[in-house]
Order: C-alpha cells, then structure tokens, then sequence
C-alpha cells in the first residue's frame, strides 16, 4: 500500500525505506523500517511517530547520534591465551 | 493451582471476572498500549486484557496485563484474589524455603505444533506486533523469559538463567536484547565474546504466570530459575528442549524462538519506554540472529505495557524483588522482619528490623546495597524499627517524620554501581547512594527523646476484627 520509496524516516530524515511486513488484511497497513537509524513503524500510526514534519523533537536521531552511541554493553576484549 | 501454561491461566482468570474481552475492533495503535495503560488505573483488581480484534490482522491474539494488578498476580500464585500485599510477600517467603524443586522434563510440547527455519523465519508472520510508547524506536517483544547457559559451565544447571530483557524487533529474523551487566545473560555474553563466539538463546513468549516471575527474580547467579518454579507452583515446573540449541525451555509456552546473540557485534537499538517511567536513549546494542521458530497454533502474544508507574511491570516486579533481597540480608541478619522493594525494581528499599546495639540499623542498611540485586538497583534505602510495616507507607512516613535526625541518621556513599538505566545517575552506572535510619537509637546511641512512644492498645486488634464485622453487616 505504502510506498517506501517516497517516504522519508520520520525520526532521522533517512530517505531509504524498506517494506518489512503488509497488513494480512490487504490494504490496511504496512510495516516501514529506515534503513540508516532502523526506527520501525506501522503506517496507521498517529501522525507522531509516521511523519516527520509530526515526530517530536525530543525523540528525533541523526547520523552522529548513532555514530556516537554508546555500546551496552561494551565489546570486551578478545581472551588471547 | 499450577498452570502448565498462559491458556490455563487465561481461563482461570476468565472464571474470576479477571480477564476482560474488548471484542470491538481496535487499531494496533495506540488503542492496545493506551488500553493497557489505562487498565492498571482501574485499581488493585484491574483485570487482563485480551485483544482478537485487531486491525489489519486476521488472526491476532494479544493478551495484555495478564499480571497487572494483586488481584492478578495472587491468581498467578494460585492464592484467593483477595489477598493483600502484604501476605502475598509473606507466602512469597514462605514458599522460597521449599527451593529447589527441581523441573519436570515432559514430552510433546505445544509449541512444537509448527515451525519456521532458517530464511523461510519471519517473524511478523507468528506474532502481531505492536509498539507500546510513542518514542520506542519500534515494535518491542518485553515479556519473554530468555533461556541462555554459561559458555564455561554449560552442564550446571544452576548457571544457567532465565529472564526477561527487552527485545527489539529490527527485521523479520533479527532481533536487538538488552543485556544490563549487572543480570547474569551480561555475564553469560562476555564468556562467550571473550572467546569470539556466538551465545545461543531460545526467547519464550505466552508462559505460565509463574514463569515470568522467576524470570523477573533477581536471584543468585547459581540458582536456578525453573527449581524456583516449582517452589511456587507447589509442583515441579514443566520443562522441554528446544529442538535447534537444547535450551531447556517452559514445556508450555506459546511461541519458542531460537537463535544466537552474535558475538562482538552491536548496532543502533531504541529508545525505549523503560520500567524506570523514562525513556533510555538509543544505544548501540547486540543483534540476534533467528534461525527457528517454533509455535503453538494459533499463538497468543502476551505482551506488557510499561510507563509512568505503576504498570504492569511494577506488579510484575514487587513481590519478585522484595523477597529475594529479604531472604539475602535475613542470612545475614536474622533481626530483618520484612523488606519492602516494590518500588522501580528495588532503586528505594525498605527495611525493617530489630536492633542488637547502637548502629545496627545502618549496618543492615548499607548490607542491603552490597548485596546482588542491591549493587545494580538499591540507591536509597530506609531501615525502620521492627514494628513499623514497611508496606505500610503512611507507617514508614511516620518513622521518617519521628525517628530520622538527619544530622546523624543519612549516610551517603558516593560513586557506587547502579543500571545504566537509573535516570538520577551522574554518569550513566554511576551514583551516590543513601542510607537512612529511621529506627529508634538503642543504646549506645543516645540520641534523641525516645522513651514514651505509644503503641497500639493490647485491646485493639481485638477491636479491629469486631468493628470489620459490624461494618460487614451494615
């Protein structure tokens, strides 16, 4: 129904979007996925979480925001015995 | 009453007038979380919530606030729907003394009714998804009790864990799990990656009510999870394989996914809606690959709403957490009468005790953020005299008001260890923690004015019973 391909990512302004899943009863709702911050929605959601002009700043990301994000947990280090 | 699984479970609360059916088409969003938002409002009896009616889905079955209110989770231990907090903790306690009992291997398993391998997994065809809080950066799966072993001790059982994490959903078989290093799957991730190797998991979601308190108990690294099952079930806890890893899963759980958290790997999760009443930020977090599903036909989706307490986690939790912690510090210290822990997974404790001398208090006090579910969780803890009811807040408000000189009675440690997730911290994992003593100095601590407090008529509590009788019969 949706068309990932003229839809940006509510939450990053990513232009890359994929189809992950349709609505069983044909139609209704698709599932989108960013392909850069990876934010999931379904496209019947409140106009909050689905459009960017819509999405709160509070919760908005950027590519440096991911860049920076901190590892949970942290990778440690390789045993080398 | 043990149930095998949720299905039972969902009757017994039907029977009870606990379980309510919204029957009228709903919107995956918002209308399920808000519902579920919502319920707990309803007040200490709030019922469960069962969705069939979805739309866009031909075929979603969601239950919702299956353990959200006393009323719910007496049930889950098989206790009258009436039972007070307080003695809901008591039998809690009581039931501890009978672990370990050890699990029932039992064959056939619902859950091996269907299957789904390797590219064929999809997972949005098994579950009906749906996102909870308006900033989770996607639909989450946050009640599963997830299986693991320690990579260096596969054979103890002991070592083995069962918990509840929160889990992204990033792609129909990748998954995102939050491991906080303070919960033993922490511990079992860094064995394997220090070796650069994958850590198996199997994710079981629709479990009996008990299952997902003892995945919710912070107990000992050692102990195990199922023999803790059985105590509380007053029956072995049912248990079968799962057939890729060898996990030993819940016999009757609805839907079993199997996978591995891949070793040294971490990429962009969240935020999500936490049991903290915030939001965590986005992190860089593990990745699960799913190689199998399997799954009960027709599967219900138990799922768990959480925000701004209380929710249903915070029922999940409370009694979990109190006992636990009771048990450690009573070791220790026999003089410890009750603990009161309900409160965001125990980051404030109440403890109340008697005293051997001058001090004693504080001691238990500071015992309590040294033990295991303390070092990551308590942050302020109040220790009260052993006749103030620490379940009884207007009690402990009491003792706040009467008994705490704050000259001499808040002791603050700073720099201690605390989850990521605590928002208060100064760095994330790092905060100052606060002791206070409000029990009454004995000797020889001499400060204060203690020695005309007034205690209960010996007649009263004869009094109470008879006026509840008179009231009964108005």
């Amino acid at each position: 129904m949706a068309d990932p391909t003229a839809t940006v990512c509510p939450r990053c302004a990513h232009q890359t979007v994929e189809l992950v899943f349709t609505s069983p009863v044909p139609g209704v709702w698709d599932v989108l996925q960013c392909g850069r911050c990876l934010y999931m929605w379904r496209t019947s959601e409140p106009e909050r979480r689905t459009r960017r002009h819509a999405y709160p700043e509070a919760f908005r990301m950027t590519a440096e925001d991911i860049r920076s994000a901190s590892e949970v947990p942290a990778v440690p280090p390789l045993r080398t015995s | 009453m043990a149930y095998d699984d949720l299905r039972s479970f969902l009757e017994a609360l039907d029977k009870e007038g606990q379980l309510l059916r919204i029957t009228e088409e709903v919107n995956p969003e918002p209308d399920i979380a808000a519902a579920a938002n919502a319920a707990p409002r309803l007040g200490d009896a709030a019922p469960a919530l069962y969705f069939d009616n979805v739309k866009g889905f031909t075929d979603a079955r969601i239950a919702m606030n299956v353990h959200g209110s006393w009323a719910n989770h007496a049930l889950a231990l098989g206790l009258p729907k009436e039972t007070g907090t307080k003695e809901q903790v008591e039998e809690f306690v009581r039931r501890w003394a009978e672990f370990p009992v050890a699990p029932e291997r039992r064959a056939d398993p619902p859950w091996a009714q269907n299957t789904q391998e390797g590219d064929d997994v999809d997972i949005f065809q098994v579950l009906p998804l749906i996102r909870l809080n308006d900033g989770d950066g996607g639909l989450y799966i946050d009640k599963a009790a997830v299986v693991s072993k320690d990579p260096e001790d596969p054979e103890h059982s002991g070592k083995q864990n069962v918990g509840i994490y929160r889990i992204q959903v990033k792609g129909r078989r990748k998954l995102a799990l939050q491991p906080v290093p303070m919960h033993d799957i922490a511990q079992h991730l860094r064995k394997a990656e220090e070796e650069g190797e994958d850590l198996p998991v199997a994710i079981t979601i629709g479990n009996d009510p008990v299952i997902s308190i003892v995945a919710s108990t912070p107990m000992k690294y050692d102990e195990n999870e199922y023999e803790l099952a059985g105590a509380l079930r007053g029956a072995p806890a049912p248990i079968a394989e799962a057939p890729l890893t060898g996990l030993p899963v819940p016999w009757g759980s609805e839907v079993v996914i199997e996978g591995v958290i891949e070793g040294r790997k971490r990429e962009i999760e969240g935020p999500f809606g936490e049991f903290t009443g915030h939001y965590s930020g986005g992190r860089s977090m593990t990745v699960i690959r799913i190689d199998r599903i399997s799954y009960r036909t027709n599967p219900v989706f138990e799922h768990l709403y959480l925000g701004m307490p209380w929710t249903e986690v915070d029922y999940l939790i409370a009694a979990s957490t109190c006992v636990p912690l009771y048990e450690q510090l009573k070791k220790d210290f026999p003089e410890v009468q009750a603990v009161n822990a309900m409160y965001t997974h125990g980051l404030v404790a109440i403890v109340s005790t008697k005293k051997r001398y001058g001090g004693f208090a504080k001691a238990v006090g500071l015992r309590v953020l040294t033990t295991a579910h303390g070092l990551g969780y308590a942050t302020t803890v109040i220790v009260v005299d052993e006749d103030v009811d620490p379940f009884n807040l207007p009690q402990v408000m009491w003792a706040l008001s009467t008994k705490m000189n704050p000259s001499g009675d808040l002791i603050t440690i700073p720099n201690l260890p605390v989850l990521e997730l605590a928002p208060q911290a100064q760095s994330p994992g790092i905060v100052d923690k606060l002791v206070i003593d409000a029990t009454t100095p004995v000797e020889p601590d001499r400060r204060g004015n203690y020695s005309t407090q007034v205690h209960d008529l010996p007649e009263a509590a004869e009094w109470l019973t008879r006026l509840q009788r008179l009231s009964a019969r108005r």
